[in-house]
């Protein structure tokens, strides 16, 4: 007999640190390292990893590509990987979704960078829509609207490989308020612009995610479930030259899903997947797990006693 | 199917005495224990009010009760306290009482009345196992003569019955520094009633003894009642175990050599020991109880736990499960 297909498989998002001998180091340090992160996704019952679109010099340099690295992945019981995230470097000189002038080099960007990735299935690659909230301000209809133009024209390369492209808005990005989210998906075309709802990332910029989530059901193409302790205060969301590891407020925003005093409403957010009838990956992240004593094994550890103890007792 | 159970020893997450006394680390270490695939957890006896775990009086002081601690294991997703272990040199904060030596006749009725007072928590949280130390350090005691050994049985005899009486199997756990280490576990077991008292076969212990754990299976599998999977990554070969106050000055400080970690979980680099073919020789042996996974020290509790369960996931556990019935 075998096991019920499940509507829900959990894949972790590859933050990781661990002590090395001379000090703190991630998975990708060496073979060994990233054996050791492998086994400890695996033994808590993840069923795949997202991993950085940076990290595909790594997967060339060290396992000879995505294709023989995701081989690794899958000889430690682990399907594959599931979605990348392209954290660009972004720069109103030549590379910034709200300002057209720079959008060829945006575009041409994601032609080399997805035929890297091209050897490998990817569900999703995953982009901060905006620029750092102080490079985009004011912000206005219009740059939300040429942000929009810029991803839907990627959108439409990505999906040329199979790949959706997808938004995720970090608290401290120029696009992470109620209004400018609305506006902004408003002139994106749904065929080729999706949401990816950071659970955390939303609460600290005071949004509910739960009802953007279900606003936008219908285009939410992946999760990452991680918690907050923290809602941003005053310009906490456009510190210069840093609000994610630097604000003065906060040392720490992340949490792992199932931390005391985290702020999101996990059942909730389960419940609203459940109804709008979501088949898939829910992805879970808790980067900077490590900071102010935190550790990355406990912190995903915990995170999945979560998952499985009190989420998948609401949908699996 | 055999009628193994794999459990977790939490001793790791207590390097000193005043760590892990807060009621979230315990909760965050329970959980990492759940999910890593462990459905019991191994306790060691503390005594003093920065040891809530250490004995029943600190459980419940600390959670209202016995079963309230059952209770808060259960709410983290873990079964069972699957076994407890005691050195009677432990002094007892709660009781006023100093260190007991199984070797002085007048120690055993207090030994007996606190092994059972330990089953009976043990039963109580779904175990079945009380571990101990059944002499003290080699270095700390005169040569066990016939004599010696005599009293040392009658006392665990003694001790088995009190236990027993709540249902929990009374198992010598012989450590790398015991005073029973080179041919004498033989001799205290052959004069123990077998009906009352057992082995627990701590891999890591025998292996940095020099004592393949493969040759005690061999020899004793009939006797074992409690494993404990623990890996070692040094031995004691220059025989520092028989200095004064090894425990501390060979254990702790790591003898001459200054071995920074004699122990690790299961599957660590530079282990010694071969996990599957003590799993495959216990099977032979017919073994059916717990099976304990320590790492005993670690700089990293939680990736110790977590890389010792996906060993027993991917390795052991499948041995385990493609016997047939």
């Amino acid at each position: 007999m075998t096991a019920p297909e499940r509507a829900i498989k959990w894949s972790y998002m590859d933050h990781w640190r661990s002590n090395g001998p001379s000090g703190p180091v991630d998975q990708w340090h060496s073979r060994k390292t990233m054996s050791a992160f492998l086994k400890q996704v695996k033994a808590v019952g993840f069923d795949a990893i997202d991993t950085f679109d940076f990290r595909i010099w790594q997967m060339y340099g060290d396992y000879g590509g995505p294709a023989k690295y995701q081989e690794m992945v899958q000889d430690h019981g682990l399907e594959r990987i599931v979605n990348t995230f392209h954290a660009a470097d972004y720069d109103v000189r030549n590379y910034a979704p709200h300002v057209p002038e720079t959008h060829e080099a945006v575009f041409e960007d994601f032609r080399v960078t997805m035929g890297r990735w091209s050897e490998i299935r990817l569900d999703n690659i995953i982009v901060m829509p905006a620029t750092l909230f102080y490079d985009m301000e004011p912000i206005t209809e219009d740059k939300l609207k040429y942000s929009a133009e810029c991803w839907n024209k990627v959108g439409e390369i990505t999906a040329g490989f199979g790949v959706k492209l997808t938004c995720h808005h970090e608290f401290f990005c120029g696009i992470q308020s109620e209004p400018d989210i609305e506006t902004f998906y408003s002139y994106t075309d749904p065929r080729y612009v999706n949401l990816f709802v950071d659970t955390a990332q939303h609460c600290i910029a005071g949004l509910d995610p739960v009802a953007l989530y279900d606003r936008h059901a219908h285009r939410v193409s992946g999760f990452h479930f991680k918690d907050t302790r923290h809602v941003a205060t005053g310009d906490d969301h456009r510190h210069r030259p840093d609000s994610e590891i630097m604000a003065p407020t906060t040392g720490k925003w992340f949490y792992e899903m199932g931390t005391d005093q985290g702020l999101v409403d996990f059942e909730a957010m389960m419940r609203a997947v459940r109804d709008n009838g979501y088949r898939g990956w829910i992805s879970v992240e808790h980067d900077k797990a490590n900071k102010e004593g935190g550790d990355y094994s406990e912190s995903t550890a915990i995170s999945r006693w979560y998952a499985k103890n009190v989420l998948e007792e609401i949908y699996r | 199917m055999s009628g193994i159970r794999w459990a977790y020893a939490i001793n790791q997450w207590k390097p000193q005495f005043d760590d892990f006394v807060r009621r979230e680390q315990h909760e965050r270490a329970l959980k990492t224990i759940s999910i890593a695939g462990f459905e019991g957890v191994e306790l060691t006896y503390g005594t003093g009010r920065w040891e809530p775990l250490g004995n029943p009086q600190q459980l419940a002081a600390n959670f209202g009760s016995v079963a309230g601690f059952g209770e808060f294991l259960r709410s983290c997703a873990v079964d069972a306290v699957s076994s407890w272990y005691w050195d009677p040199a432990e002094r007892s904060m709660e009781d006023l009482t100093g260190p007991l030596s199984p070797l002085a006749e007048a120690d055993a009725p207090a030994i007996a009345q606190r092994a059972g007072l330990l089953a009976g928590a043990l039963a109580e949280l779904g175990g079945s196992v009380l571990l101990v130390r059944p002499v003290p350090g080699a270095g700390d005691v005169e040569p066990l003569d016939d004599d010696a050994l005599a009293r040392v049985a009658a006392c665990w005899d003694a001790a088995g019955r009190t236990t027993a009486e709540h249902g929990i199997r009374l198992a010598l756990h012989v450590d790398f520094l015991s005073a029973l280490r080179r041919d004498h576990v033989p001799a205290l077991l052959d004069r123990t009633d077998p009906a009352l008292v057992g082995l627990a076969l701590d891999t890591g212990e025998l292996t940095a003894g020099g004592i393949d754990p493969l040759g005690v299976i061999e020899r004793s599998g009939d006797r074992i009642w409690h494993v404990q999977f623990k890996d070692a990554l040094a031995v004691d070969d220059a025989g520092e175990y028989l200095q004064p106050h090894a425990h501390w000055t060979v254990r702790v400080r790591g003898g001459a050599r200054e071995v920074p970690r004699w122990f690790a979980e299961p599957g660590a680099d530079g282990g010694l020991v071969d996990f599957p073919a003590v799993t495959r020789a216990l099977l032979g042996a017919g073994y059916s109880g717990w099976i304990v996974v320590e790492s005993d020290q670690s700089p990293h509790p939680a990736a110790s736990a977590l890389l010792a369960g996906y060993h027993v996931q991917r390795e052991l556990r499948p041995l385990v499960e493609e016997e047939p019935a």
